[in-house]
């Protein structure tokens, strides 16, 4: 209860602005401290906390209940609070006094207070609870800048599309407690075999629909885009990295908690097809982004979908009677969870301390930062590797355990699976691939060559705050890649009480090495790659040195095919970089452009070209605009029913008075 | 304590065996071409003498460029040569098998891409981004081609780990045979040719720019920096070789310590690292370049020979 | 005949099935006319081969003459046949598509999909026959759905024989596979049905390039009114 209390901030508008900022941050920050270690706590002694708030007429008592899974999502959301309150603290020192710091400290913590429980929840209208709260507290940080109508219109669309999934939860919630008669997720704990089939499925589809529209999955994820960069970066950070992953907690709870073991194939299949769209028409938006911010809101994206493809095969391979593949899968998904929270973190950080030194998102307009920020680009490259899936990093180690997952459902002789199973393998492999392209445009755009403008040109380092914040992440990333046993060896437990299997088969073999039993003697041991990669370069250096001697070096201009004076503006552009891409899927792009050329005298002296190149949002003119199309006309429809006229209100009344006393004969 | 020397020094001959043979291999594969134009062409070793005089030279470095620029070679050199102390080349089972399997050794591949995509970038010149971004434009389409034709090859095996799938292959000499694996081998080739950046894909001699892909990225290094990505290259040509030849025909592989068996197992590597180079020395002469905006229909062709073999032999067959 | 030979005569077979149904994705990946021609020389070659390993496994005589009329006839003469009637009426060599060649690959690819299932639900009504049957008689539907696929997507006149020459080679294999081979007297007849086809075809694209000056089928729309 420590952490419950320490989470509170007052709203203060007064002169000592500097002192309660840093006052609000610093709770903030030891807040999550204790939330990392209660976390730890439970998941080391597999003992889950249980606490009951309070008793209610209506709905019973209200619980709070800790165990290993809740635990799990504990810890992530701590650990990257941790760095986003040590971050917040320097990033919030030049806003702007137009903008209350008290209130962006009080929606801070309450976000973070409604997300702690979420996760903690043990009782239906806690949880609820809870999720509006996180859903009003990130409408208002998101229109934090309200003055930027841009901020305006995405903070609208995340309240619709986060309160369309809510209600899809009440009516889930609603239909677990008419099968168990109580609201608390201990009675709702394997109540799917109490439940008629078509019952179960319209749990399960409510469920995907609801924590998938807060997760961002396709074609769920239209609100992500807008939301993400529009909030300050330290949020963005936090609804990158934790929020999104509250909807994943949701699922898998939803899944695997509630609905038992018993499940049909088909919601594997569906969750895999969802997984494999989200994550490759996600990293193909994200190619064709260039705002920094934007560029990772469809990373997220994707990466939830690598995510859901560990949950999706778990689910399959459980309902084809596979428990111990099932839990590797799960395994896979779950450290996922924990390496995005980490990157995307990271990342979004990187783009915070871009964004504050240069005051522009737009890629196009940067450059050179390596050298005015070389702290920050470090740390960010760090990031870049590691969403690339590149070794010894983590996110080498949770795609490689997605990829094991997957192949080994080819063991299961079911022909689905057979079919699914490589089509999912050779889309993961092109989403890694597609990954990194987007991130050595991001990276190398941004950071490396000549400063493209003004902006670029006159950039600063962060302040030590943010560095360290960023630094800490990027141990992180190096910590859980070369180390993943450690982190193997306390999700397994986990899968097996979730699952109901015996994983007996372990997996991690000691700190620095995963083995997967189901295949023979496959293995990874990044602590002794990492080892080698950097105890190897001895052998190029020296090679050098004896064929060559000493290392003369000399510093020349850049080859520019002969020209005295290389421009910034010759550089490679990053919509430059993508077309190859765009154009070898043009077909899922159906990119417009247009060239305008003003007219002048003669043809080869052209003063102004303008170039402008759309790429559709094919989710938004074929799914959702016909939708409201359709809300809208039938709320017109239902218009008449206001005629405005006293009288017919109060025919309305009688009428339906009448028919309730009809009914209630 | 044995154990640690012994496995540290096999490592050691591995890397020196691949070291020396790299610039060999690309200089046989130069020879056959030159012969196949009806030149007389240059030694074969005279990569080596190439490698030689670039590390004695200076090196020039751009005053735009940054750390990374200078850090890439070593990064990427390094990063082959954990590749090859992974690959199965002349023993099986490799001492460090355990270390890292085909996946690993493909997303090695992929962190020295990263790095020289993004030493491209760092100099600031127009070549760099275009080399950078065609690599990773084909890159994106190679590497689900690949990884299909591995994951057919690994599913006879039932595992990921490259020594076992070649002993398992090897073991039983008639799936060698099996067309499953001729197909796989096939689709293999193929990725082989456009992620060692030959022709028809790339055009490893060209001196236009706008034709370069890997060249472009790497225009702006020289002396040492360009003598280790040139090695760099050219070992991760004889890795692929030893790759699909070990995979697909491991014969004559060693599987003891014994002078006899290493020398064998010496002699079948070169035998089979040679045939492959000429083959593809044959196809790189009787082909064109193809425009960057065919070569996703060459990879597709790709991945549709590893999805046939999945589809006859396992999905239906087995 | 010993297992073991019957065992290694299997394999063979298999190796040509599958060079075959290779064969038929390399011509739906080309864009040169000339390559069409070639490989369906190449893909009769391997069809004879099998033809020629099924008489030497299973010592069935009269298949031996069909084997040597497919590689006479469509191995040889048609591809001479065809390579003649491209020189003569001079026709651009690059082949137009109604569907892209990724596209038509990945379509392509699902065909063999569906043709295995069809196969085996063919091979589950009689209990004859190993999974080898099972994956040569596939690849023969493969073959057939291929190569009407070729006729419908590609544009010039040519690729419509050699679309259909594909689907009479799909349609030899497959009597191959399940019965070992059909009565003389019926491959007889299809190998003159067959070459008097090509004949008139090619009689009809001299007259379509006479009349339209090219081979293009999006001309003969004209005729319509």
């Amino acid at each position: 209860m420590l952490i419950i209390a320490g989470r509170r901030s007052p709203n203060s508008q007064s002169s000592l602005n500097t002192a309660g900022r840093n006052l609000g941050f610093t709770l903030a920050l030891l807040s999550s401290i204790a939330g990392c270690l209660l976390s730890l706590t439970i998941l080391l002694s597999g003992a889950p906390l249980h606490v009951e708030l309070g008793q209610t007429p209506l709905f019973g008592s209200l619980i709070l209940h800790v165990d290993g899974l809740s635990a799990l999502f504990l810890g992530i959301i701590s650990l990257l609070a941790v760095s986003v309150s040590v971050y917040s603290l320097g990033y919030t020192k030049d806003l702007s006094p137009r903008h209350a710091v008290g209130t962006l400290l009080f929606l801070y913590n309450g976000f973070l207070l409604s997300m702690v429980g979420v996760v903690i929840a043990g009782h239906a209208v806690v949880f609820l609870f809870a999720w509006e709260v996180m859903s009003l507290t990130t409408y208002f940080l998101i229109s934090y800048e309200h003055e930027e109508p841009a901020a305006r219109r995405a903070a609208w669309l995340y309240v619709v599309m986060t309160h369309i999934g809510t209600a899809f939860l009440l009516v889930m919630f609603v239909t677990l407690h008419t099968y168990t008669g109580s609201f608390s997720f201990d009675a709702f704990k394997d109540s799917g075999s109490h439940m008629p089939a078509l019952v179960r499925s319209l749990v399960f589809l409510c469920a995907t629909v609801g924590f998938g529209i807060k997760a961002g999955i396709i074609p769920f994820h239209i609100w992500l885009p807008e939301a993400h960069p529009a909030a300050p970066s330290n949020v963005s950070a936090l609804m990158s990295g934790v929020m999104i992953k509250t909807g994943i907690y949701g699922m898998v709870r939803v899944f695997f908690d509630f609905l038992g073991p018993d499940i049909p194939a088909w919601w594997g299949v569906l969750i895999l097809v969802v997984a494999v769209s989200s994550s490759v028409l996600g990293v193909l938006y994200a190619l064709m982004e260039h705002d920094l911010k934007r560029l990772l809101a469809y990373h997220s994206i994707e990466n939830i979908g690598i995510i859901l493809m560990g949950i999706g095969a778990a689910l399959l391979f459980t309902a084809l009677g596979s428990k111990p593949l099932a839990a590797i899968a799960l395994i896979a998904g779950l450290y996922h969870v924990l390496n995005h929270a980490i990157f995307k973190g990271l990342l979004f950080l990187g783009a915070g301390s871009v964004l504050h030194a240069t005051h522009s998102r737009n890629i196009e307009d940067l450059g050179g930062l390596v050298r005015k920020m070389p702290w920050t680009s470090f740390f960010f490259l760090i990031g870049a590797v590691a969403i690339s899936a590149l070794p010894p990093l983590n996110g080498f180690v949770s795609e490689w355990l997605t990829f094991q997952a997957l192949l080994l459902g080819f063991q299961i002789s079911d022909l689905t699976v057979k079919i699914a199973v490589p089509l999912t393998v050779a889309l993961l492999a092109l989403t890694g691939a597609l990954a990194a392209a987007c991130f050595v445009k991001a990276f190398g755009i941004t950071f490396l060559g000549l400063p493209r403008s003004v902006h670029a040109q006159t950039a600063h380092e962060s302040s030590p705050t943010m560095i360290a914040a960023m630094g800490l992440l990027s141990l992180l990333c190096v910590v859980f890649g070369v180390a993943p046993g450690l982190v193997v060896s306390v999700l397994d437990p986990l899968a097996a009480s979730l699952l109901g299997a015996n994983i007996s088969g372990q997996i991690a073999l000691n700190g620095g090495m995963l083995a997967i039993p189901q295949s023979t003697s496959t293995s990874i041991a990044p602590a002794v790659l990492a080892g080698f990669l950097v105890a190897i370069t001895l052998v190029p250096i020296s090679i050098g040195f004896v064929f060559g001697g000493k290392l003369r070096k000399r510093a020349a201009m850049t080859w520019g095919c002969g020209l005295e004076k290389l421009e910034p503006r010759m550089q490679y552009t990053a919509t430059g970089f993508s077309k190859p891409i765009r154009m070898i899927f043009s077909n899922i792009y159906r990119a417009t452009h247009e060239i305008e050329i003003s007219e002048v005298s003669s043809p080869y002296f052209q003063p102004e070209v303008r170039y402008e190149l759309k790429t559709e949002s094919v989710f938004l003119t074929y799914l959702y605009e016909p939708v409201s199309r359709v809300v809208l006309k039938s709320a017109r429809m239902m218009r008449r029913l206001q005629t405005g006229h006293l009288q017919s209100y109060l025919a309305y009344i009688f009428i339906t008075l009448v028919i309730l006393l009809l009914f209630a004969r | 304590m044995n154990q640690i020397v012994t496995t540290i020094a096999t490592s050691l001959a591995h890397l020196v065996l691949v070291l020396a043979i790299a610039p060999l291999v690309t200089g046989v594969v130069r020879k056959t071409k030159a012969r196949f134009q009806n030149r007389r062409g240059a030694s074969v070793l005279q990569p080596y003498f190439d490698l030689a005089k670039l590390f004695t030279k200076e090196v020039v470095v751009s005053s735009v460029a940054s750390w990374l620029f200078q850090a890439t070679p070593y990064l990427v050199f390094g990063s082959m040569l954990v590749i090859a102390l992974l690959v199965p080349t002349v023993i099986t089972p490799v001492p460090l098998h355990w270390v890292g399997d085909i996946i690993t050794v493909i997303y090695l591949f992929a962190l020295g891409r990263f790095f020289i995509a993004l030493a491209g970038l760092d100099t600031g010149s127009a070549f760099g981004g275009l080399g950078s971004s065609r690599e990773m434009s084909i890159a994106s389409i190679v590497e689900p081609a690949m990884m299909l034709a591995i994951f057919t090859a690994s599913v006879t095996a039932g595992s990921t780990n490259l020594s076992i799938v070649v002993e398992r292959l090897s073991a039983s000499p008639l799936a060698m045979m099996n067309p499953a694996h001729l197909l796989a081998f096939a689709g293999l080739f193929i990725v082989m040719i456009a992620e060692t950046g030959r022709i028809p894909v790339d055009n490893p001699a060209t001196h236009l720019e706008l034709t370069m892909i890997h060249e472009a990225m790497i225009l702006e290094y020289s002396g040492r920096y360009l003598a280790l990505i040139e090695w760099a290259s050219q070992i991760k040509l004889v890795v692929f070789l030893a790759l699909l030849s070990n995979m697909f025909f491991p014969v004559g592989m060693a599987a003891t310590w014994s002078p006899w068996a290493l020398t064998v197992g010496v002699g079948a590597f070169c035998l089979k690292v040679t045939v492959l180079a000429v083959i593809v020395a044959v196809i790189e002469s009787m082909n064109a370049k193809l425009r960057l905006f065919r070569v996703p229909e060459l990879l597709m062709v790709a991945f549709i020979l590893s999805l046939l073999a999945l589809i006859l032999y396992f999905i239906i067959g087995a | 005949m010993s297992p073991t030979h019957i065992q290694s005569i299997g394999l063979l077979i298999d190796i040509c099935a599958a060079a075959i149904l290779v064969t038929a994705f390399l011509i739906v990946s080309s864009r040169n006319l000339g390559f069409y021609i070639r490989l369906f020389a190449l893909q009769s070659i391997f069809l004879g081969l099998v033809a020629l390993l099924v008489v030497i496994g299973y010592g069935e005589m009269h298949i031996l003459i069909a084997a040597v009329l497919t590689i006479v006839v469509k191995a040889v003469a048609i591809p001479i046949v065809l390579t003649k009637m491209i020189d003569r009426i001079q026709v651009q060599k690059e082949v137009g598509f109604s569907i892209n060649i990724t596209v038509s690959l990945l379509l392509c690819g699902g065909m063999v999909i569906v043709a295995d299932s069809v196969a085996q639900s063919i091979l589950a009504v009689q209990e004859g026959g190993g999974s080898a049957v099972s994956r040569v008689l596939s690849v023969s539907i493969a073959l057939m759905l291929i190569g009407l696929f070729i006729m419908t997507t590609r544009k010039k006149a040519l690729t419509q024989i050699i679309g259909l020459l594909t689907m009479e080679n799909g349609v030899f294999l497959s009597g191959l596979s399940i019965t070992y081979g059909m009565p003389l007297i019926v491959e007889v007849g299809i190998f003159f049905d067959i070459l008097i086809a090509v004949l008139i075809l090619g009689v009809f694209v001299f007259r379509i390039n006479k009349t339209f000056e090219s081979i293009n089928i999006d001309a003969l729309r004209s005729l319509r009114h």
